[in-house]
């Protein structure tokens, strides 16, 4: 299964992202991006403009028993991403989501299992799918 | 840039003389990071998280834009018009200090290396939970402000004031423990600055906007980003990110295995370590390839960064550059001669002014902080 990047749900995520960034504050990332753009496409030479600008949301959860799980649990304070880097034994991912719980992440206790299950079968120990994404200097 | 201050004066000085001014004067400047490396590595969407690939990490001064960012949740930026440092705690007379009152105390400069405390977490085995940092969680910048010592000199400084409580303007989220850290006084006293510039423009937002501290020499969990109240206080402080986080063994464990917390110890300098930031892929048998990095350490300075084609065995020292300052990382490059074809591999390691080696291995933590093991890089020998 692979992290989802779709071009649609990568700029509508940029949005949600920048929002949840700056507390519902229009961004000044977004707005840069969208004065520097100027509704026209960028130049194909222009190295940075090809790039997503920082504050992308990144990723999906991939889908799966356990993602609304996932999906309720983390994405309040993390984007997808963060879990998605992660290479973690059954042992460690139950000692994360003990932890989460008791910082406030809301997990029903009936959905515990399935979202321990889903964490290790998505991002165990060999997970090697998670890549950075590469995106514009900061600021520009 | 404005006014020179005497710290700047003093770096050029010791950078060795008029031969070496213009390189020294020109500095950031004459150094642009190539356009097709100015990118950044992000690895978290929210809360933003993004590293410096090594190879943008090629100038002595990272540039802004190019600096690694990091934050635990989204931050609360403050509004600078506002904003006051609040200075309580062990002082005769507690003080609310705005940007223009911090302004009108020394000019304070400092050029050091600012690194996660978890750069290359990401590297150890086995995998430690956390921001998976691989290289570039490091950058180089010039700091200016304030320094701590004279903003106690302001308040007055109590003897009983032996830790810096410190607190910025950023809020966790539902019940996860709130950011608040400290550091002994003795070290805050000694060079601490609390910085409104970063390489000569404001503090960007997304670097602790509208002042920071910087802790020359310590890892980055004790630079507090948008500080709005320094205290004093007899003991450190309490709470998640001083008694569970930011901590190392005492003595090294095996792999894998958890540390109770009383065989650990806070966090505070860096240790040394070098990296790669330019190889080739590829070199043609007869012709020689230059290697460049960077070196840093916690302690004052960096004595030599040695390359070694065999695995370890015998090393050669690389050739350092002139610019230096003691907490600032020094770039350094290797003129490397193949021996044979094929597939070769190269190493550095650097050696701090204590005569700390960087080792083989780094030393596996339950938290991965201050991944430094050697550095391995690949190239290909063609006939």
């Amino acid at each position: 299964m692979r992290v989802a990047r779709s071009g649609s749900a990568l700029i509508a995520a940029a949005v949600l992202a920048a929002a949840l960034l700056l507390g519902g504050a229009p961004s000044s990332l977004a707005r840069t991006a969208k004065k520097k753009h100027g509704g026209k496409p960028p130049a194909a030479a222009d190295f940075d403009v090809k790039l997503p600008v920082l504050g992308t949301r990144l990723a999906e959860f991939p889908p799966g028993q356990g993602k609304a799980a996932a999906d309720l649990a983390c994405l309040q304070c993390h984007s997808a991403s963060m879990a998605a880097q992660q290479r973690l034994t059954d042992k460690q991912w139950a000692k994360e989501i003990d932890k989460m719980i008791g910082w406030g992440a809301a997990v029903p206790a009936d959905q515990k299992d399935s979202l321990l299950a889903y964490l290790v079968a998505n991002f165990g120990p060999d997970n090697d799918r998670f890549e950075p994404t590469v995106t514009r200097p900061v600021g520009r | 840039m404005a006014t020179p201050s005497f710290s700047r004066r003093r770096f050029l000085a010791m950078a060795g003389g008029a031969a070496l001014l213009p390189s020294a004067l020109l500095g950031a400047a004459a150094e642009v990071v190539s356009k097709d490396r100015r990118r950044m590595l992000q690895v978290n969407g929210y809360a933003i998280d993004a590293e410096t690939p090594l190879d943008a990490l090629t100038s002595f001064i990272t540039p802004n834009d190019l600096f690694f960012v990091r934050h635990h949740w989204n931050p609360m930026y403050p509004d600078a018009k506002r904003w006051v440092l609040v200075v309580d705690g062990e002082v005769e007379t507690p003080v609310a200090l705005t940007l223009a009152d911090l302004k009108r105390l020394p000019r304070a400069e400092a050029t050091c290396v600012l690194q996660c405390a978890g750069n290359g977490r990401g590297l150890f085995r086995p995998p430690i939970p956390g921001v998976q940092w691989r290289y570039g969680a490091v950058g180089n910048a010039r700091w200016t402000g304030a320094r701590l010592k004279d903003v106690f000199a302001k308040a007055g400084l109590k003897a009983t004031g032996r830790h810096l409580h410190t607190f910025g303007s950023d809020k966790p989220p539902e019940k996860v423990p709130p950011f608040h850290r400290s550091l002994e006084m003795e070290k805050a006293l000694e060079d601490a600055i609390i910085a409104w510039e970063m390489n000569g423009a404001p503090l960007p937002a997304l670097h602790g906007a509208p002042a920071r501290l910087v802790v020359p020499g310590w890892a980055g969990d004790h630079w507090m980003k948008w500080l709005t109240r320094i205290s004093p206080q007899p003991e450190a402080q309490k709470g998640f990110y001083m008694e569970t986080a930011y901590r190392f063994p005492a003595k090294p464990g095996e792999p894998g295995q958890p540390v109770p917390p009383e065989e650990t110890r806070p966090l505070t300098e860096l240790f040394v370590k070098s990296n790669f930031t330019e190889a080739p892929a590829r070199v043609k048998a007869g012709t020689a390839a230059t290697l460049r990095g960077f070196a840093l350490s916690g302690t004052p300075d960096i004595a030599r960064v040695e390359i070694s084609d065999d695995g370890g065995d015998t090393w050669k020292e690389a050739a350092l550059d002139p610019r230096h300052e003691p907490y600032a990382w020094r770039l350094w490059s290797f003129r490397w001669e193949p021996k044979s074809e094929g597939k070769a591999t190269l190493h550095a390691r650097a050696t701090d002014g204590s005569g700390s080696v960087q080792p083989k291995e780094a030393v596996w933590n339950p938290s991965g902080y201050l991944h430094n093991a050697w550095q391995a890089v690949e190239i290909e020998v063609t006939a």
